[in-house]
């Protein structure tokens, strides 16, 4: 950040130090096939429309590829947010969850 | 949405989230906050709402299904984390002007020359709390930076204020920290703006607004902390235009309002404060207290006429129903019972009502009368929006026993509530004492749930305050 030593006015940063450590993505899959993908869903934005198509056209392309719904965590937007993302690293190793996919942002 | 997919990469799951075009620039800045800068984003070409099925249809299997295999199954490049400077390091040395347009093109600042935040200013305010300046009130998403007494007291230099507000300003921050308040929903597009709220002895001695245009900057307590709000948000929480804050049109941030107490004291009607249980969380009566809560916007209620309760009720209850509408899935459907409107009337309309009725009489005489048609606010539900899946009915509701029987009916055109409870219509007394106008906030649910923290003084605090007002 620039500096300068004849000003008037000698000035400290306004923000913070974050309070997260940057960390590392979780290991990518090596194939879908054959792999349970979860759909958590926020109740908004057409995501009962989305879902449905994704699916679909994975277990096309992707053999023995299975789903579990939305239904079964939640919303993840209002009043059980933070029961379903409290729940949500349980229910990953009990549904043998290898993947999630997370929507709507809109 | 991006809250899901950190905490299932935390677990060793890869994941991809599904965002609108639109939404790209914010999910990436949300995505550092959460410690993950990379997380995997699957767009959606344009946006969801205006798109007819074939479209969407289309869009997905021609751009989001690519993205997902991608995400899930692809090598995503690592990030490094970048430096940040130390709080209390002198970041830069120069002129006011020189100042301002470093703060400027940093994004530090909201468009108005700020005052440079020096350490001898910053030591006046940190006179003003007994708490130390490294004191941590909480983390602030979507940035997830600490919330310090020390940057507390920069952004309030920043903001114009008086060193004398920092007990204030520390009480803000604590309620903006309360995991109940949503701070972390603050860049939604609704754009809905807090409302500040003051309670208190606090109101005179620091020369706070309570009359006439109480909603009007012109006062320096309520303007410079009500601007506070903003900076704090914009450089300690991370809302930014364009990046975390997705208001689709917004608003600027509102000066704080002051209740007007001699008016309560008059008609023995409890304060905002009071109503929240401001006295029950330890804090004697007499505490100053504020209170925040996030309103889509709001509307002045004209001449309301009439000398007696009978005749001014029925246009403020008109007004409430009117005034409500999407923000009615706060009180069914997204997150119930979480709407809470703000009806602000001036002492002059409070006091005739009052002749006759408590605040509560109110409260219960509007959740009695200011009714909607069931058909419309199932419209509001899932007919004209799309924010409450699944076209439950209000009886569906009632049968899940998720609301109260009040909603139950079988004709469509039977008048229900807009709130769950009659204590949830919040009414504050404000304004020109001697005209009658009435205003009425709409409230943005648990995005910006009504949150109430007491005001603690320095030890000496009159002698500190009279020195300071010299």
């Amino acid at each position: 950040m620039a500096r300068r030593n004849s000003g008037d006015y000698a000035v400290v940063w306004p923000r913070s130090a974050k309070a997260v450590e940057i960390k590392p993505l979780a290991k990518r899959l090596d194939t879908i096939e054959g792999k349970t993908i979860a759909f958590l869903w926020d109740d908004l934005f057409r995501g009962d429309e989305i879902w449905p198509i994704l699916k679909q056209e994975l277990g096309k392309r992707f053999t023995g590829v299975s789903f579990i719904d939305h239904d079964a965590f939640g919303s993840t937007h209002g009043d059980e947010e933070h029961r379903v993302l409290g729940e949500l690293p349980g229910k990953i190793k009990s549904m043998n969850i290898d993947a999630v996919v997370s929507g709507m942002g809109c | 949405m991006l809250r899901v997919s950190a905490i299932a990469e935390q677990a060793g799951v890869p994941t991809s989230s599904l965002c609108c075009e639109g939404f790209l620039g914010q999910a990436k800045t949300t995505s550092v906050g959460l410690g993950y800068p990379n997380l995997a984003l699957a767009t959606v070409p344009g946006h969801v709402d205006v798109q007819t099925s074939d479209e969407l249809r289309t869009n997905v299997l021609g751009t989001t299904v690519e993205h997902v295999i991608r995400n899930l199954t692809g090598e995503i490049a690592s990030v490094q984390a970048t430096a940040d400077p130390d709080p209390q390091d002198i970041v830069f040395e120069g002129s006011f002007e020189e100042v301002n347009r470093l703060f400027l093109e940093n994004g530090w600042s909201d468009g108005l020359p700020i005052v440079p935040p020096t350490k001898e200013k910053i030591a006046e305010f940190l006179a003003f709390t007994d708490l130390a300046p490294d004191h941590a009130i909480g983390k602030l998403l979507p940035d997830n930076r600490m919330a310090t007494v020390w940057n507390v007291a920069v952004n309030g230099v920043m903001a114009g204020c008086r060193p004398e507000y920092m007990p204030i300003l520390v009480a803000l921050v604590e309620a903006m920290a309360d995991p109940q308040y949503g701070v972390e929903h603050s860049g939604n597009t609704p754009g809905a703006e807090t409302l500040i709220v003051l309670n208190g002895p606090l109101i005179k001695q620091l020369g706070f607004n309570y009359e006439q245009g109480a909603l009007r900057d012109g006062f320096q307590p309520n303007t410079s902390i009500g601007r506070f709000w903003r900076l704090y948000l914009r450089n300690v929480a991370g809302f930014l235009l364009h990046q975390n804050d997705k208001g689709t049109f917004g608003n600027t941030w509102r000066v704080v309002m002051a209740e007007n107490e001699d008016s309560l004291a008059r008609m023995k009607w409890p304060t905002i404060a009071a109503d929240m249980g401001a006295a029950d969380r330890g804090a004697p009566a007499a505490d100053s207290a504020v209170t925040i809560s996030r309103f889509t916007g709001g509307n002045v209620i004209v001449s309301v006429f009439g000398d007696s309760a009978e005749k001014l009720l029925p246009y403020l209850g008109n007004a409430l129903v009117t005034h409500s509408a999407w923000e009615v899935i706060f009180t069914v459907g997204m997150a119930t019972g979480t709407y809470r409107p703000l009806l602000v009337l001036s002492p002059l309309i409070a006091e005739t009502i009052a002749k006759t009725m408590t605040k509560q009489d109110v409260q219960n005489w509007l959740f009695e009368n200011a009714r909607m048609p069931a058909h419309l606010f199932e419209k509001y539900l899932w007919g004209w929006t799309n924010l409450v899946p699944g076209k439950r009915t209000l009886n569906d509701w009632v049968r899940l026993g998720k609301i109260p029987k009040v909603f139950a009916g079988n004709d469509p055109n039977r008048l229900v509530p807009v709130v769950t409870k009659p204590e949830h219509i919040m009414i504050a007394v404000s304004g020109d004492p001697l005209r009658s106008n009435c205003y009425l906030f709409v409230h943005n649910g648990m995005l910006g749930f009504p949150t109430t923290r007491s005001v603690r003084l320095p030890k000496g605090w009159r002698m500190k305050l009279s020195e300071a007002q010299g």
